[in-house]
């Protein structure tokens, strides 16, 4: 099912008489595959409107995240939560739309300094279970008339209601970037490191650690963005203040300093390797000695230590070895474990109530969110 | 915000005047941040915003005052860190004295406490009988758990060990500039701190002849009045404030005055209000011209320009009284004058909070006087100072009472650093002393 | 404005109820004299007022947990609040409801620079947060204008902006995680020291929810290294619209300032009158800060300055100290206060698309002249969020009136344009009838839906932001 327009949506859902597979550009696979109907977005395209002036876009949910990219460079502007590109990394075609961005909340490397995707969403229109079209948020950017629902929304991965429209928050593009670098730290000094220097007044834009190709070399990149001099200067900065740790190696080469950060972001590294693709949550300061315990073949730190990005043979329960330590691990590539989080029992009994009120069917994407 | 008040009540001057500043407060909350008891008791009628409506329904419907009413308006500091903190202009401090007064007048507090507020307006603002009451203090200490009232205890427990001798130098007389006369300043000698410190007001005169100011210690000037304003007893409050008036007048009209110096801020915050005070009264304008050139110590020093002093490699904690720097809005100059005397001066955490003296309030709400005292020494002591100074005796009772750290007046220090004498708590010398004064008629 | 009618049976079981929760609090805990609780009647909104049954200020989780409880048994409503400082009504009473205040709640309970959060408890003071973390470099970002007053409890209920929030974002962008007692007394956690959440983001939902699905207790609040510095430039204009084009030119030439205020005339000479700052006498006028490293500060200030410039304004001044910084900061922080010397003022929060904004302060201008009454307004002007003070006498009958009727105006054109009803206050009581015209039916539906599900017998803060005719079966129940 294809349709074009928002009235057609809820026209398709309400007529529903079994559960759906919510699809956008198909290049993240929400739902679990099923045997049931795929209810396709992707005709749902197009900005509807845009004001650089006052910062905001709003666009369709099938619209593609390229076509909004292209129309905000045009600006000097982007979408600053850095979405990120996961076909390579999940095998999969299609086109990546900001509804799919939207529905599992996708931020890159820059979410630890500018915040996620929910924070940059500032209304959303959608279809709910039963076929109703509801609206909330709008197109401002402080709104606080009535509950919240564009957080909810955000993450939900369509199992609240069908995305149709979305209208994000947009930022300036920074006018250089660089980014500072330390090689052979162990991921607790890389994330004390990485803790000094989001610790530090230098505006730091991104904070990841990771093993570089075959060498095993570990690297530490701390990322810096805004004015020519400015970047200069703050580099000076860190060099200094992160001198007890090592050398510091300043990469300033646009070209480069991009492809590192989309290294990160897309989490390029694990794409050709076999094994289940796993993304943790933690307090950084907890993550290097769960790191030590999980058994995982690989891992790569973003957001500062925050985000656990870990390739494990698929037979490892990485939640089991979690025990213990706040936070959570959701299964982005792989078979055999739920994708998501065992909540706590309170927890999970108002999500449920929640998802039963918007989709009281139970038509949407059942079972994907427990 | 709305007010009530029929056309009749309106036409008593008083009313009009709580009407006009309860029509400033729009009810915004600000206050309740920096008010004390607030911090502690975390009740809405414990802030001033509270107790403005607590003092609303009561005047509005002429409510005889019910004890929780009284209650929460007693436990008012007075220190009026709410006016410093309100956006608004509400002036708190006019409304509070008259909530005292108006409860004064129509609420029978129980027997011990109607006695203990007696008392304490029979005392206090008398040196002579204060003193005979803290030698009696002094030996009635031993039998303080004999006493029923846990106030009349936290009285005794607070009476200082050391109680020095009467000075001469607080009699009426003239001290002459001690280089070419730039002012002719009165000094008002006070009541409660010259009975338990004798060296604020020494220090203060050699500090501001040497300077070129003529002192005049005037004959009749006495308490300001403050102590009894405060508990709402207006007539004996009145009475003193007119004998100040009076005496002051009769300076002024004579060889005239530059200043009225007064060296406890808790009396100068009250000085300065004298105008307000007897508005529209047959002393309304005598009351003005008092209030007019009425100035904290630290107000005339400025206008002196203090020499600068060399490093006295001596750390000094400033302790802002609430007076001083919520009741006279001087925040900067006490530590101006010690940095220009050559004195590091540090400043604890959250300043702006009382110390928990407020004029008798340590006497009548010891414990919530005690959290206060603790929660002020603590952060006090957090900085590590050589000594503690501040502009009011109050509260270098209050916090010398909990804290090893010497406590003195910021003139002790000013007069120190520009020739006088070490300050006697610094030399650990606390005892009787003859007081040093240049010279003595 | 309408109130549901006192439930009976809980007005007639009112020692019953006194009685049990003063048996789980401490002594002073629990107030129910009207003498006392009438201070309880409103909050900064005063124009609403009645006094609650009781009023309880408990001093931990575990007290709150156990005075829930008892009015979940009882079927009390619980009014939640913080300091009390909310201008759109949040903890306005009903008769038959007990005020749970959490004033007592104030300490801090862990600090983590290294993970960069605080840990407090939610009757903490917005400014005292920043306070803990301040002497090592550290600050809480969303700065509400009542921040030295107002609590986090307050800030997480009505989700709070400030005027630095075109950076740093409001008090949802914040927020890591609360402990929340739900109605029935069962304490729960969202959230955490980790970022995003695992499964559905019910801490986005339970920010901004104005007290009605639960009563937070503790918060984790992401905390940041203050910058290296920060500097304002003020810019007067004779014209809003010029005014307005400056500051959408400021935006889209990619400078980020961390604020932008902005000032109409009325405002301004009020200002002037009482807190002398020295502003122009313009038609309007804008506060810009940027923040950052010194080069970083230099270059953003050339960039808006060259900017201004191209656009005539009549006064252009950089601060070029602190003192001269707060100076400039001085009118604008005591634009309330100086309103409040004229009249009463009622304030107003809608938010519109700041390329609406000259359309909107001409009508809200000739709606002035309409109603008899003098308005000023003050604008966070990078995000669209006005702040509209309609000045009324409360003591002169038929006034509030009107002033109501004019700010309903005022905030259906906000809707109108493209914004919204309130940008940072809430809906409260004070917007609640107007909801229906921001939203509808379903889409209000859906939203109560939601606390169905965290409290289905909506005895929370119940006769708030939906309007009493849409919540009605819900809370008949």
């Amino acid at each position: 099912m294809k349709p074009e327009n928002e009235a057609e949506l809820a026209q398709m859902v309400a007529n529903a008489n079994a559960a759906l597979q919510v699809v956008g550009g198909g290049s993240r696979r929400i739902g679990l595959p099923q045997d049931c109907d795929h209810l396709n977005t992707s005709l749902l395209s197009g900005i509807t409107l845009y004001e650089p002036g006052a910062l905001t876009l709003v666009a369709q949910a099938g619209t593609s995240v390229s076509e909004i990219e292209k129309a905000l460079e045009s600006e000097g502007q982007r979408l600053a939560f850095e979405p990120a590109d996961h076909r390579a990394l999940m095998q999969t075609k299609g086109m990546p739309t900001i509804g799919g961005i939207v529905a599992t909340n996708t931020s890159g490397p820059r979410r630890i300094s500018v915040g996620a995707c929910r924070d940059f969403l500032l209304g959303v229109r959608f279809v709910d279970g039963m076929g109703r079209v509801l609206k909330n948020g709008g197109r401002v950017m402080k709104n606080v008339t009535g509950y919240d629902l564009v957080k909810l929304m955000a993450g939900s991965y369509g199992t609240l209601g069908v995305l149709s429209e979305v209208s994000l928050k947009v930022l300036p593009i920074a006018e250089r970037a660089a980014t500072v670098t330390i090689a052979g730290l162990t991921d607790v000094q890389a994330v004390r490191v990485m803790s000094a220097a989001l610790g530090s007044p230098y505006d730091v834009t991104g904070a990841a650690h990771s093993q570089v190709g075959d060498s095993a070399q570990a690297l530490t990149m701390l990322r810096l963005e805004g004015f020519e001099g400015s970047v200069t200067y703050r580099a000076q900065k860190l060099r200094e203040l992160l001198a007890p740790f090592g050398s510091l190696d300043i990469v300033t080469d646009d070209t480069k300093v991009q492809a590192m950060w989309r290294r990160v972001r897309d989490v390029e590294g694990f794409a050709a390797k076999t094994g289940n693709v796993w993304k943790i949550s933690v307090k950084p300061s907890d993550a290097p000695e769960l790191v030590a315990r999980l058994g995982a073949d690989e891992v790569m730190y973003d957001w500062g230590g925050g985000l656990i990005w870990a390739l494990a043979p698929t037979e490892i329960d990485l939640r089991a070895v979690m025990a213990g330590t706040a936070g959570h691990a959701t299964l982005v590539r792989g078979e055999g474990f739920a994708k998501f989080h065992p909540e706590p029992a309170a927890v999970a009994a108002l999500s449920a109530g929640i998802r039963q009120k918007f989709d009281p069917r139970g038509f949407l994407n059942p079972g994907l969110m427990g | 915000m709305q007010t009530n008040f029929t056309e009749d009540q309106l036409k008593d001057p008083a009313i009009q005047r709580a009407n006009d500043i309860l029509r400033a407060c729009v009810h915004c909350g600000f206050c309740t941040a920096t008010c004390p008891t607030y911090q502690i008791l975390g009740d809405e009628l414990d802030s001033p915003r509270g107790r403005i409506y607590l003092i609303k329904d009561m005047l509005e419907n002429e409510r005889v005052p019910d004890e929780k009413t009284v209650m929460h308006i007693d436990r008012c500091l007075s220190c009026l860190a709410c006016m410093t903190t309100c956006p608004s202009g509400v002036h708190y401090m006019h409304l509070i004295d008259h909530a005292r007064e108006y409860i004064e007048q129509n609420y029978k507090r129980p027997m011990g406490e109607r006695f203990l507020r007696w008392m304490l307006a029979r005392i206090l603002p008398h040196p002579m009988r204060f003193r005979l009451a803290l030698l009696g203090a002094k030996i009635g200490r031993p039998f303080a758990f004999l006493l029923p009232d846990a106030r009349l205890r936290a009285m005794l427990e607070m009476a200082p060990k050391h109680i020095p001798p009467v000075s001469r130098n607080d009699d009426p007389q003239s001290f002459p500039a001690q280089i070419a006369p730039r002012m002719r300043v009165a000094l008002m000698t006070g009541c409660a701190q010259k009975a338990l410190n004798t060296d604020i007001n020494d220090a203060t005169i050699r500090l501001l002849t040497r300077l070129g100011c003529e002192v005049v210690v005037a004959q009749g000037a006495g308490c300001c009045g403050a102590l009894t304003h405060h508990m709402g007893k207006v007539s004996e409050s009145d009475a003193s404030a007119m004998g100040n008036i009076r005496a002051w007048c009769t300076e002024m009209d004579g060889e005239g005055l530059d200043a009225i110096v007064i060296n406890t801020s808790g009396c100068g915050t009250t000085v300065k209000d004298y105008g307000h005070r007897f508005r529209g009264e047959t002393y309304a304008k005598d009351a003005a011209r008092v209030a007019d050139i009425a100035m904290d110590v630290s107000e005339v020093l400025m206008k002196l320009e203090m020499p600068q002093g060399s490093d006295q490699r001596l750390t000094v904690a400033y302790h802002a009284a609430c007076s001083l720097q919520h009741g006279q809005q001087i925040k900067t100059f006490p530590k101006d004058l010690l940095r220009r005397a050559g004195f590091r001066v540090v400043e604890p955490a959250d300043s702006h909070l009382c110390c928990g003296s407020a004029g008798t309030y340590n006497l009548m709400q010891p414990v919530i006087s005690k959290q206060l005292k603790a929660r002020k020494v603590s952060t006090i002591e957090a900085k590590n100072p050589d000594v503690i100074a501040a502009g009011n005796i109050g509260c270098m009772m209050q916090i010398g009472s909990g804290t090893d750290i010497p406590i003195v007046h910021t003139v002790e220090l000013l007069d120190w650093a520009s020739g006088g004498p070490k300050p006697p708590a610094l030399t650990g010398d606390t005892g009787a002393r003859v007081p040093q004064v240049p010279i003595l008629r | 404005m309408q109130m549901p009618i006192p439930n009976p049976s809980v007005l007639a079981n009112k020692h019953r109820i006194v009685r049990r929760l003063s048996a789980v609090l401490p002594k002073g805990s629990v107030l129910d004299d009207l003498m006392e609780t009438r201070a309880y009647e409103c909050d900064a909104l005063t124009a609403y007022r009645c006094a609650p049954l009781a009023v309880v200020l408990p001093a931990s989780t575990k007290e709150v947990a156990a005075v829930l409880r008892i009015c979940f048994e009882e079927g009390v409503p619980v009014i939640p609040r913080g300091s009390g400082t909310s201008l759109a009504g949040g903890a306005l009473p009903t008769a038959d409801s007990v005020v749970l205040g959490v004033a007592k709640m104030n300490d801090v309970i862990e600090v983590d620079y290294e993970n960069r959060f605080i840990r407090v408890q939610s009757g903490r003071t917005n400014l005292s947060v920043s306070g803990a973390v301040e002497a090592d470099g550290f600050f809480y970002a969303p700065d509400p204008s009542s921040q030295l007053a107002c609590a986090i409890a307050g800030n997480i209920a009505m989700n709070s902006g400030g005027a630095h929030c075109l950076k740093y974002g409001v008090t949802t962008n914040n927020l890591l995680g609360v402990t929340m007692v739900m109605m029935d007394g069962e304490i729960v956690e969202f959230g955490g020291a980790h970022l995003d959440a695992g499964g559905l983001d019910l801490l986005g939902i339970i920010c901004g929810s104005e007290g009605q699905l639960g009563v937070v207790t503790e918060a984790t609040l992401r905390i940041l290294r203050k910058p290296e510095g920060a500097r304002p430039v003020l810019i007067g204009f004779d014209d809003n619209e010029v005014a307005g084009a400056c500051v959408s030119e400021i935006i889209k030439a990619g400078v980020l300032p961390v604020a932008i205020e902005f000032m109409d005339r009325p405002c301004i000479r009020a200002t002037e009158a009482f807190a002398g700052a020295g502003y122009p006498d313009c038609e309007a006028l804008l506060i810009i800060e940027v923040e950052g490293s010194p080069q970083e500060i230099d270059a953003q200030l050339a960039r808006i300055t060259e900017i201004a410039r191209a656009h005539n304004p009549v006064e252009l001044r950089e601060s070029k100290s602190d003192e001269e910084s707060a100076r400039i900061w001085l009118g604008r922080k005591s634009a309330f206060g100086a309103m409040g010397q004229i009249n009463d003022y009622m304030c107003l929060d809608g938010t519109i698309p700041v390329s609406q904004l000259p359309l909107v302060l001409r009508r809200i201008s000739e709606m002035s002249a309409e109603y008899g009454l003098d308005v000023g307004n003050v604008f966070h002007a990078g995000d669209g969020n006005m702040h509209p003070l309609i000045l009324f006498d409360a003591n002169k009958p038929g006034d509030l009136e009107k002033c109501e009727a004019f700010g309903a105006d005022i905030l259906r054109l906000c809707v109108e344009v493209g914004g919204c009803l309130t940008g940072e206050h809430g809906v409260g009581i004070e917007k609640r009838d107007l909801m229906i015209d921001q939203y509808a039916p379903d889409d209000l539906n859906i939203q109560m839906a939601v606390k169905d599900v965290f409290d289905p017998k909506w005895l929370l803060n119940p006769a708030k932001v939906f309007p009493l005719a849409s919540s009605e079966t819900r809370r008949s129940v």
